[in-house]
């Protein structure tokens, strides 16, 4: 055999079918890494459970509308019935004082929750990976500076920042909480992924590539960069959990998002004055934003578990 | 040792006068002044730009702020437009109310973290494992202000167990023992509510830390020597991995003077966090900057004094 041939380790499908009944046990297919990985990840009880609550949530947020036609803004104050209303088969989340159908409007706040929440990650992660992987690679004063930036960021407890930050800037839109909370997540990946480039930065692949003539930005992005995505995807994932619970809190206390748009948060605080006599008004949306968190740190801890090169192959 | 000390205080300085500055700035972009929240309604023109005039709003920011920073260094942190009371003052008065809940939530969370974490580390793998682990889980995944209404709910509204809301009853003065019952029952929902979060993380922390120790050479060591397990578990296991532990609580301990804004808010507990909401809403210039401010500086020394315990505790770690 040629060295091309001794390089192929595992056998293909074709090959392996003969051996199958009898020696099912000994022979392994070759697998992608993504395989590899998925098939790890489906191991995990706890986290397969939260990826299909987590598809259920989307689907109960963006297909749902299609399927449940009531306007979630549609008030009905004329009979007075139908406002706080119980669960029901009518209103099975029961409707709010103003008489709007609380499943419909769970379904428009989640939403916007999930929306914000995988925006102000997406944007968070990608600024965070800018400034961490300048700071890693390059290292020094630049390294220095950046890293003071964040601390200043840092110097405060989070929510006192994000009051303030709320107060001076945002509108209410969207859009504008999607940038705070931001603001706010970037410091954090920067922080992990500038531990990770300094780190690979040392190691062998990139010592070769640079003899074979890399330039210093090809080498961040083309090679040490997708070494580094593992822990980025799961910080990612886990990042979406704090950001939905985050612009919750943001939210309650009326810096968030403004009417018209609702998100759960915004759902919870109008219903907090009824929490007396109808709780479910509040707690049907808490219930929610629980599980979608509880959810994203599932398949965040599960990836984790699932892209661990240290754990031996099962 | 001593040098990394003094080296990292140096660096600590320009970090806060970058950080008052953002903060300065922040503040002063917010829409609407003092004057739009707090001024009398029916002030004339003249006795408005007084006012003003006054309270230094009209400067140039540039100004504002090098008068705000000199006043500051010399100790003066000003008058609060609202009351007009010294805001050293007022800090102090809040500063007791926070330490209490904060101080309580830590020692309470401290002591379940432990337990948790400890039996969930060394009976890893098993049911009681899985289920220490799930809750420590659903810990993390809860908002912390929907734990707190959660709370309330469920003692205050339904059972009527404990109240809801402030320091201690108003309007009667108890005798020692029932001023001390009164505000131990105010204290009970916000501290647990404010330690969930806490207890959540640092248990995780703890239990991977546990696994990690209970692998180590020297447990095995220990075994062997005859050690029995519990005396092997105070004296060895835990003794070690309560260290990266104790760091994490000093940073946690370092957002004290800010960090239960939202508990305090919830339940109406008259401290820092309350007081930042308020003067925040009122456009309260001096009072906000000094919270933060003083937030700053305990969260950067505890991150110092964090490093130093580690330092001190693990003779293995050495600091350039």
């Amino acid at each position: 055999m040629d060295i091309s041939e001794q390089l192929k380790v595992g056998l293909s499908e074709e090959e392996v079918e003969p051996f199958l009944a009898e020696t099912a046990d000994l022979v392994q297919r070759r697998r992608s890494q993504g395989r590899i990985i998925f098939d790890r990840f489906i191991r995990n009880r706890a986290a397969v459970v939260g990826a299909v609550f987590l598809i259920l949530m989307f689907l109960f947020c963006f297909v749902g509308p299609f399927l449940w036609r009531i306007d979630p803004n549609q008030i009905n104050v004329a009979n007075v019935n139908e406002t706080l209303a119980g669960p029901s088969w009518a209103h099975p989340f029961g409707t709010d004082d103003v008489g709007r159908d609380q499943f419909a409007r769970a379904m428009a706040g989640g939403q916007v929750s999930l929306i914000v929440g995988m925006l102000s990650m997406l944007l968070g992660i990608g600024i965070g990976t800018l400034i961490g992987s300048i700071a890693g690679f390059y290292g020094g004063w630049l390294d220095n500076i950046l890293m003071r930036l964040t601390d200043v960021v840092l110097c405060v407890p989070l929510y006192l920042l994000l009051f303030v930050l709320s107060a001076a800037f945002s509108d209410g839109s969207p859009r504008s909480v999607v940038l705070i909370i931001a603001f706010f997540s970037w410091t954090y990946a920067a922080r992990l992924i500038r531990g990770e480039f300094l780190a690979l930065r040392e190691r062998e692949f990139v010592m070769a590539a640079r003899t074979i003539g890399a330039k210093n930005l090809r080498l961040m992005f083309r090679h040490i960069l997708p070494n580094a995505a593992g822990p980025i995807i799961v910080n990612a994932t886990l990042l979406v959990g704090t950001n939905i619970i985050t612009e919750s809190v943001l939210s309650y206390f009326g810096f968030g998002i403004q009417p018209p748009n609702s998100t759960w948060g915004t759902m919870i605080s109008t219903g907090n004055e009824f929490v007396n006599t109808d709780a479910w008004l509040v707690f049907i949306p808490g219930l929610l934003i629980f599980i979608t968190v509880l959810s994203f740190n599932l398949v965040g801890d599960g990836l984790r578990d699932a892209l661990d090169p240290y754990m031996t192959e099962r | 040792m001593g040098r990394y000390v003094i080296r990292r205080i140096l660096q600590a300085i320009p970090l806060l006068f970058l950080f008052s500055i953002f903060m300065f700035i922040l503040i002063h972009l917010m829409p609407g002044g003092p004057d739009a929240v707090i001024f009398n309604p029916h002030l004339t023109p003249a006795a408005r730009a007084a006012m003003r005039a006054r309270f230094g709003l009209d400067d140039p920011l540039p100004i504002q702020y090098l008068k705000w920073l000199g006043d500051s260094l010399r100790g003066d942190f000003g008058f609060s437009f609202a009351n007009n009371l010294p805001v050293t003052t007022i800090l102090a008065q809040r500063f007791p109310a926070t330490l209490e809940l904060f101080g309580s939530a830590l020692a309470f969370a401290l002591i379940f973290a432990v337990l948790l974490g400890v039996i969930a580390g060394v009976r890893q793998g098993t049911i009681t494992d899985y289920t220490l682990t799930t809750i420590s889980y659903f810990g993390i995944s809860m908002p912390i202000f929907l734990f707190a209404l959660l709370l309330q709910y469920i003692f205050g509204v339904q059972l009527h167990w404990l109240p809801t809301s402030g320091m201690e009853t108003e309007g009667y003065t108890f005798d020692a023992f029932n001023t001390f019952l009164d505000r131990f029952l105010h204290l009970i929902l916000p501290m647990i509510a404010l330690s969930l979060l806490f207890i959540a993380g640092w248990s995780r922390y703890l239990r991977s830390s546990m696994i990690e120790v209970v692998k180590q050479d020297y447990m095995r060591t220990a075994h062997a020597k005859g050690v029995g397990p519990i005396a092997a578990l105070f004296r060895h296991a835990l003794r070690n991995a309560l260290i990266p532990l104790v760091t994490v609580v000093a940073l946690d301990f370092g957002s004290v003077a800010g960090g239960a804004t939202i508990t305090e808010g919830i339940f109406a507990w008259p401290g820092m966090g309350l007081l930042f909401l308020q003067s925040l809403e009122a456009r309260d210039y001096p009072v906000l900057l000094a919270s933060l401010m003083l937030s700053a500086v305990f969260v950067i020394g505890f991150n110092l004094i964090a490093d130093i315990l580690y330092a001190v505790l693990d003779p293995r770690i050495r600091y350039a």
